[in-house]
């Protein structure tokens, strides 16, 4: 079937999967028991969020002293390991709803696994401000909810407020639109699976799909809403987090310019670890026909526009402490370049803004093994963004005299690791309960059965798609 | 609430203080604080209040009596008022009617609420070192006593500076029994010298009272008069009262300190002049020629020419134990007309009397063995006697060896028998600090263990057994009522007494003593010899030691280094580049001879000469062992003590005796690095207000945050120094409004010596825990009041200065918009905030805190002790870990002088509200009070164009500002010159 193969783009999928192919393919991993290669990562993922685990229990029994925080520095850790996490999310919610907006079709074999990214990164995420309160039991105060004390109501003027909006939002509206994608590969799934239990499981969180063009139409009309919903979603988070920081009067926090920067860091850093996890994925379960180089090079290209931005941010950022005229500003900032703490902007800056240069390169953007090093390198990078972010703008602000160095305890480095441990567990049992690859969404890329004729002008390309479906369960 | 008997405060809450001791605390002070915030609102009022059935005398539940005392920290005798709550001490303050202190109390003071309720405090006798009852203890003096007197072997009692009338005719009394019987006085920091000098000079030895609020120079060779030397309570008052700046020209004192290490004083002067030890002779004569005219053209000189300036209004002390110099400065003095001015002969001060020869003397005799008993009262010789280990050596050979201390030390140790006297909170006492001043000591609690007065025990094995109060009142009728000035009888002046706390009677008559001339002879210079001269010193926090197992004073950073919980080696940055090593490094020093050694970490500083080593005395003590595990057990926590199991280590073992005085100088010291290395608790890590260079870019690299100017400047312009106000605008739409009160603070940085007796004084009053050296480590001291000490360099000379910081309590307070749960809010006095159970300690607040003065609970820090939790200010919530905390501004003390005003249908009166921090200093440097009334001190400083606010340019309107500080100079950058 080559002859069918536009001779402008290369193929989206490669290996002339029929529709069948595709739903065996992604499928396939969650019929077989997992192979040695996923034991061997549950391992190590699962003992990383038990040591978590440990700690976290550890700290709430015992107090937020168990970690290396001061008088001066606040936070450390926890918020830069929060800001973190939620940044990472931002690259599943930008190709799942701005993508789809924008009519991407690459987006189809990455999106379920970024948006399951996005979920686990927002529940890493959200773990942080709960347990860096003092009294982490009584987090739910920060919720306005009508009460007998008073009422006692939160402080609308306070960012920690607007976080717990914000980042409630982004959880249920991603939650959403990644379970209402899911449904009809969840129909596929149903069908197909032998098992009585599995049955159940699947028919009943695939809300009884029955694959009608009625129920198609109606599909692609809530995603399309969904989608609509989630978009703002990218920008507004971000900046939102972004405040904690900019309305505060530290200097090296308080900056307009922080919104933007916080977005376009957070896409840059999201970017850098869909690439992570699909090069591992397409790798360990043989997704390479789907997750192609191509795939792999759209990404690059995306990390080199957002990468730039950062670049601008942390440029702009120097210049305006250099011109703004006020010493304590301008301070803050060659102390972060040449203070106790440069090796950590010298590392954000190396990752974030030079090693990204490389993907200018064909050569290097289509090298799996030297994209997948530079996305570890900016997903270091953009860590360390936010440590210096938050951690050396406090150590050293207005009285010389309350400077002070900040150092993590073990219980703090355990935690972060657990976070990640947290993620990666949530990642690897996805992978074997979920379809990781949308079926629903790829067979709708494929040039399979439009054998005869040319292929639709890509405008009416949504609307007729549903027909050229195959229903799920019928194979 | 019950009342129970006072006499067993350890079953006074049996149930409450049991298993769940802090809970239920924290249940008792909700109520009664609860009561005192119920009782300021007029809507609801009490309705259900349980009376006593038998109302006690004096006690009213939840409010506090004030009893009138003396500080027995140090031997200055300052007055201060104990605050009794529901029959507990819980607070001391200075008393503002005595005359010596005059309403300020020193850190040490303000620390010795904590002493009384010491777990470790002895509860009962001890004889050989296991407890006893006092028939036994009275038994086996008695018995021991009765063969001493057939065999002619002597009595011997060393004490402390004992100047009460009664413990002196109590003591004469005991000691008359005996044939072969002596008292010696001898004091750790020893000022044997300047009474032996004036014995030479004057024919009286005497310490002389120095009135330094009178003097308008000061030349100070090595005297630490603001920090430790003699009185530094009574110098601090004096000293900044003659710098008030008051008046056309401004009142200022000129004071230049001559010194060998940086002390409190130090910073404080106008012109330091950094000498080594053995340079100061030299110089002294150097200033006794240039007055006496035999020299010009020198530094001395020229100081020489500004003292004669103002005969009779000048003054020369000297801190050195060294008899030569001493001499020296009494000629000095003598040729300048200061005795009968600012040295006062005629009524001397009895607040040393140390005397070197004696104790030397009585080692001798030990040695001989001619020594049946020995009494010691207040003083620790084996730890602070140059020969300390040979001195507890030479114990053993004495039969009877009688400790009146109140914990074990290395020297009650060795004691046959330990009878301990009580706190002297617990008893009756009295004290003659200076001539014609006689203070008293009341007990304000029932003796919490089974301790004895000394002057009880004295009594009884004198065989006139008779309780403390009936033996003061016998002495004072027969001794201290017939000098009486106003005519009263003996009751009236009684009471009177111990109301006030003191009383002021005619000094003992006395010839007047002549300066002899001759007496003075041209000293021996001394050798300039190799190696570092060690500078053994008292801290400020710990003085001799005597307070070392005071957990508040340990934890008090030293008001030069910052440091805690430690002593330490310090280095001028020469001598440390010589060495080759830097702070934290663990140093060896140790004698040319090899014969004693220290290990001790090194601290780098500025302003000493290069060949000489500070160690603070009064470190290593047996006791302090039990602060190893004093702060928050977790997995990282470290121990607050040393690789000794103590907190520093003892350099008494440096000293010596040299011609009769304890010489607090060694020379030939060799430094060495071990390799090794330790963390000092330092509660800086920055110590300038310059930015660091490196990092400062072109422009300004001076942080304005503490203004400084000259005097003639400031004479010329009385805003000289000030910062340029930033303009700012403020992006909130309303102003603040406070129709009531609204609460301020002007804290005089040219008045604060950086003393931390406010430190103390806001620890005592505000329930702050000890969190030990690891905490502090990692810079998470609880003190809401820190002392921020700044190095300020200009052009090669070094200033230091102090700047007190606490919540600023901003009108438009960043941390209050950021808190989620409007945990910290403003009241409409302008009073931010902290509603400690609705916090769940995000720490944002502390974060967005420009002053970084909000103190986050890290732990539940540990308050199992029962007995140490009786210190606990029942106003004042104990604070549960999680929670945010800082500064109130003592809203406790403020409802409570509301309550009282609301009352008596007033408003509050200036003088009726004062803060823990103000209420203590000794420099009266802090005002607080209504800054809307025009007529309070704080309203008054807060026009004065020397006041002035930090980081005002971030639009928060800090209700907190500071003065600028005066020194007395042409030119503020240019120590030299005058």
């Amino acid at each position: 079937m080559s002859d069918h193969t536009s001779i402008l783009r290369s193929p989206l999928i490669l290996g002339n999967k029929s529709y069948s192919d595709v739903t065996e393919d992604v499928a396939l991993p969650l019929d077989r028991s997992p192979g040695k290669e996923w034991w061997m990562a549950f391992a190590v993922s699962s003992s990383m969020l038990f040591l978590g685990l440990a700690a976290v229990t550890y700290q709430v029994m015992t107090g937020i002293g168990t970690w290396g925080l001061n008088n001066t520095v606040g936070w450390a850790f926890d918020i830069t390991n929060f800001v973190f996490w939620i940044g990472i999310g931002h690259a599943g919610t930008l190709i799942s709803a701005i993508l789809f907006l924008f009519r991407q079709k690459w987006r189809t074999s990455v999106n379920r696994s970024a948006e399951a990214m996005t979920i686990f990164a927002v529940i890493c995420a959200g773990i942080f401000p709960i347990i860096h309160m003092g009294r982490p039991w009584l987090a739910f105060w920060v919720v306005p909810y009508p009460n007998l004390r008073g009422p006692l109501w939160v402080n609308f003027r306070s960012p920690l407020v607007w976080d717990m909006f914000a980042i409630g939002t982004y959880f249920t509206i991603s939650l959403v639109f990644w379970f209402v994608g899911l449904i009809p590969d969840l129909a596929t799934l149903r069908d197909r699976t032998a098992s009585n239990i599995k049955k159940k499981f699947y028919g009943l969180l695939s809300l009884g799909w029955d694959g009608s063009n009625r129920t198609w139409l109606r599909y692609e009309t809530v995603y399309l809403l969904l989608a609509g919903l989630a978009t703002p979603l990218v920008v507004s988070v971000h900046t939102i987090v972004s405040w904690d920081f900019a309305t505060s009067v530290i200097p090296g926090w308080h900056t307009t310019i922080f919104p933007p920067y916080f977005v376009a860091g957070a896409v840059f850093s999201g970017f850098a670890m869909v690439l992570t996890l699909m090069i591992i994925a397409r790798t360990v379960l043989h997704f390479e026909e789907y997750i192609t180089l191509h795939h792999i090079e759209s990404m690059g290209k995306i990390i080199i526009a957002t990468g730039g931005m950062v670049a601008l941010a942390y440029l702009t950022e120097l210049f305006v402490a250099m011109y703004s005229g006020n010493e304590y500003e301008r301070f803050a900032f060659i102390n972060r370049m040449f203070g106790p703490y440069a090796w950590a902007y010298w590392i954000m800056v190396s990752c974030n803004v030079l090693s990204p240069q490389l993907l200018w390169l064909k050569k290097v953007r289509t090298n799996v093994t030297l994209v997948f090093l530079l996305s570890l390198a900016i997903n270091v990078g953009m860590w360390f963004e936010r440590f210096v972010i938050i951690t050396i703008s406090l150590t050293r602000d207005y009285l010389p005299a309350s400077w002070d160095v900040y150092a993590p305890t073990l219980i703090e480095i355990a935690t972060l690791i657990g976070s990640f441990g947290l993620f990666l567990t949530l990642f690897l049992l996805f992978t074997r309960i979920l379809p990781m690859i949308a079926i629903g969404e790829v067979k709708g890329v494929l040039s399979y059965g439009r054998a005869s004729h040319e292929a639709p002008k890509a405008e009416g390309r949504y609307v007729s798609a549903a027909h050229e479906r195959v229903p799920g369960g019928v194979r | 609430m019950k009342h129970k008997s006072q006499d067993n405060p350890q079953g006074e809450f049996p149930e409450e203080f049991g298993s769940q001791s802090r809970r239920s605390f924290l249940r008792l002070a909700g109520f009664t604080f609860a009561g005192v915030a119920l009782a300021g609102c007029e809507q609801s009022r009490i309705e259900k209040a349980i009376p006593y059935l038998i109302k006690p005398e004096e006690i009213t539940p939840g409010k506090a009596s004030w009893y009138a005392s003396t500080c027995r920290g140090c031997s200055a005798g300052c007055g201060i008022l104990v605050k009794n709550r529901d029959g507990r001490p819980i607070k001391i303050e200075g008393n503002p009617d005595h005359p010596v202190s005059r309403g300020g109390v020193c850190a040490i003071g303000q620390a010795m609420v904590l002493g009384i309720y010491d777990s470790m405090r002895l509860t009962g006798p001890l004889i050989n070192g296991s407890l006893s009852t006092w028939n036994a203890v009275d038994r086996t003096v008695a018995g021991t006593l009765q063969s001493l007197q057939s065999k002619n072997r002597g009595v011997r009692i060393l004490t402390g500076a004992l100047n009460g009338p009664t413990e002196k005719v109590i003591l004469d009394g005991f000691l008359r029994r005996f044939s072969n019987a002596k008292h010696i006085v001898w004091s750790a920091l020893s000022q044997s010298a300047i009474l032996e000098a004036h014995r030479l000079t004057h024919g009286m030895r005497v310490l002389p009272r120095y009135r330094f609020d009178k003097a308008d120079v000061i030349v100070s060779f090595d005297a630490d008069f603001l920090g430790t030397w003699i009185s530094p309570v009574e110098f601090t008052r004096g000293y900044t009262e003659k710098r008030s700046l008051k008046g056309m020209p401004p009142m200022c004192s000129y004071h230049v300190q001559v010194e060998s290490r940086l002390s409190l004083t130090g910073a404080k002067a106008d012109r330091r002049i950094v000498i080594a030890p053995a340079e100061r002779i030299a110089l002294i004569q150097e200033l006794y020629s240039a007055l006496t005219g035999k020299r010009a053209g020198s530094e001395m000189a020229r100081l020489g020419r500004r003292l004669q300036e103002a005969r009779g209004r000048s003054l020369v002390v000297c801190g050195s134990n060294d008899l030569q110099a001493q001499l020296l400065i009494n000629a000095i003095n003598h040729a300048l007309g200061n005795y009968g001015g600012t040295i006062d002969l005629n009524t001397p001060s009895y607040q040393h009397q140390s005397d070197d020869r004696a104790v030397q003397g009585l080692v001798e005799e030990m040695r001989e063995g001619n020594v049946g008993a020995l009494f010691l009262a207040g003083v620790n010789p084996v730890a602070d006697l140059p020969n300390g280990s040979e001195f507890a050596g030479l114990m053993k050979n004495i039969p009877l060896v009688v400790s009146f201390a109140d914990h074990v030390d290395e020297t009650s140790s060795q004691a046959t028998i330990i009878a301990p006297d009580h706190h002297f909170l617990e008893s009756w006492s009295d004290a003659e600090p200076v001539d014609g001043i006689v203070t008293v000591n009341q007990p304000v609690i029932a003796p919490l263990g089974n301790t004895r007065s000394l002057m009880e025990s004295l009594s009884i094995w004198s065989g006139r057994p008779k309780s403390a109060l009936q033996l003061m009142q016998e002495t004072w009728s027969r001794s201290v009522f017939p000098r009486r000035k106003k005519g009263m009888g003996f009751q009236e002046f009684w009471d009177r007494a111990v109301h006030d706390g003191f009383v002021e009677v005619h000094p003992t008559r006395r010839v007047l003593p002549r300066f002899r001339p001759g007496s003075v002879e041209p000293p021996v210079a001394q050798a300039v010899t190799e190696g570092f001269t060690a500078v053994l010193y008292p801290k400020v926090t710990v003085l001799d030691g005597r307070h070392a197992q005071n957990a508040w004073l340990q934890e008090i950073p030293d008001p030069i280094t910052k440091i805690t919980w430690d002593n330490y080696a310090i280095l001028s940055p020469e001598a440390a580049e010589k060495i080759g090593g830097m702070s934290g490094d663990i140093v060896r020093l140790s004698l040319p001879d090899g014969s004693s050694a220290l290990e001790l970490p090194a601290w780098v500083q500025p302003g000493q000469p290069e060949s000489v080593v500070a160690v603070a005395l009064g470190y290593g003590r047996k006791g302090t062992e039990r602060f190893t595990s004093i702060g928050p057990k977790w997995l990282q926590g470290r121990p607050s003590t040393g690789p000794n199991g103590l907190v520093g280590v003892n350099a008494s073992v440096f000293l010596e005796f040299d011609n009769g005085e304890v010489k607090y100088e060694r020379n030939g010291i060799k430094i060495e690095k071990t390799g090794r290395r330790s963390v000092l608790a330092c509660t800086q890590t920055y110590h300038s207000v310059d930015s660091p260079p490196l990092l400062a870019g072109e422009q300004r690299h001076r942080r304005p945050l503490v203004q400084m100017t000259s005097l003639a400047e400031f004479a010329a312009d009385p805003t000289a120094g000030s910062y340029p106000k930033p303009e700012s605008r403020s992006l909130w739409s309303e102003e603040h409004h406070y129709d009531g009160y609204h609460w301020g603070m002007v804290i005089d940085l040219n008045a604060c010596t950086g003393c931390a007796a406010c430190v103390v004084s806001c620890q005592a009053e505000n329930n702050i825990p000890v969190v030990g050296k690891d905490e502090v480590l990692r810079n998470r001291e609880m003190h809401w009041l820190r002392i921020d000490r700044y190095f300020m360099e200009n052009d090669g000379t070094t200033d230091v200065v102090h700047q007190p910081m606490l919540c600023h309590h901003c009108d438009n307070a960043p941390c209050e918009t950021v808190c989620p749960v409007q945990a910290t809010v403003h009241s409409s006095e302008g009073l931010n905030q902290q509603i400690y159970n609705r916090c769940v300690g995000t720490r944002y607040c502390a974060n967005n805190c420009p002053y970084k003065i909000r103190r986050f609970n890290w732990f539940d820090y540990p308050r199992d002790n029962e007995k140490e939790n009786m210190v606990l200010n029942p106003d004042v919530t104990v604070r549960s870990r999680g929670v945010m905390e800082k500064c109130s501004f003592c809203v406790q003390r403020i409802q409570e002088a509301r309550i009282e005003a609301k009352r008596q249908g007033t408003t509050i009166r200036d003088d009726q509200l004062k803060t823990a921090c103000e209420q203590s200093c000794p420099a009266r440097a802090i005002a607080f009070g209504d800054l809307n009334n025009p007529e309070t001190r704080v309203s008054m400083l807060a026009k004065d164009p020397r006041q002035y606010q930090i980081l005002a340019e971030l639009e928060i309107r800090p209700t907190v500002s500071y003065m600028t500080v005066v020194k007395n100079r042409l030119d503020v950058k240019e120590q030299d010159n005058v």
